[in-house]
């Protein structure tokens, strides 16, 4: 898997936490791993298709995503019901949006698949054998992990 | 509150409308989060999700005559993001009365719309500002 992609969800997720949350990230070390494990308390999976083709998996622990949406909206949140997950569900949305515009941009025209929202899942996709990236990425309220598998067509 | 002074676009028609907006949209929010039982406040949840309904036309109407008055070279793509939102809504308001508003499907608009709102006036909307600078204009 090539480095720009990669570097294209890593630069959206930065930009979009900067100016929805007000959070820097820092990345942290990239991994080959077996399979795409949704192993934090709540998982969104983006499906990508076009010129290239696989799943994006992001994974909040529970309190960075509560700390997240309350950065948002101003409200105490106390469980990651339907709001804090549409929520959060609508920023991977949009990280993956801007992430594709960056692909774009690089000549790899490609769409996005609405995002699914699993809470409280130990939630494991199957890929056939094949290695996904993890890259994870800290920030003063927390670490996420994003799961990038993608090919070319 | 969900208003910030960073959402700002320097352009006083749409600031001020941008947070009337916003607060209209955590009115909706706070009716629906609080821990009032569900029927019960459901009277309260349609008034404001209709309060906040009525806003975002109003607003989306006078930001798009503002940028016809000013020549905005984004105008039809600002639009087609509009009314993409705008259509987002309704098949919500569609699915909500077909079902009787239940709170989980309620609370996903309201995520939805919030995490929207700040993306599109922190971003989108920015560009508006920064066009009406680069030709000399009001900041």
């Amino acid at each position: 898997m090539k480095a720009e992609y990669v570097n294209s969800f890593f630069q959206a997720t930065r930009d979009v936490f900067r100016l929805m949350l007000d959070l820097d990230i820092q990345r942290g070390n990239l991994a080959l791993v077996e399979g795409m494990i949704g192993s934090k308390d709540a998982n969104v999976i983006l499906g990508v298709t076009g010129d290239l083709k696989g799943s994006i998996l992001f994974s909040f622990p529970k309190d960075m995503t509560l700390e997240m949406v309350k950065i948002m909206c101003g409200m105490e949140m106390q469980v990651i019901d339907s709001f804090v997950s549409s929520a959060l569900g609508e920023i991977a949305n949009i990280i993956g949006g801007n992430a594709l515009t960056i692909l774009n941009s690089n000549n790899y025209i490609c769409d996005i698949v609405p995002p699914q929202i699993f809470v409280g899942e130990y939630k494991s996709f199957s890929m056939a054998n094949e290695k996904a990236l993890l890259l994870p990425l800290m920030t003063k309220i927390g670490t996420l992990d994003i799961h990038i598998f993608l090919k070319e067509k | 509150m969900m208003w910030k002074d960073k959402y700002k676009v320097g352009v006083s028609l749409i600031d001020t409308q941008h947070e009337e907006l916003f607060k209209r949209v955590s009115e909706f929010i706070e009716t629906v989060q609080n821990n009032d039982n569900w029927e019960h406040k459901l009277d309260k949840v349609k008034e404001t999700m209709i309060f906040m309904q009525e806003y975002v036309i109003i607003h989306f109407n006078a930001e798009e005559a503002y940028q016809e008055k000013i020549n905005y070279p984004d105008i039809e793509n600002h639009k087609k993001i509009h009314s993409d939102f705008k259509k987002m809504v309704t098949d919500y308001v569609t699915v909500l009365e077909e079902n009787g508003y239940p709170e989980k499907i309620v609370q996903e608009l309201g995520g939805k719309l919030m995490a929207w709102l700040i993306m599109h006036v922190a971003k989108t909307d920015q560009l508006i500002g920064e066009y009406v600078k680069s030709q000399g204009g009001e900041m």
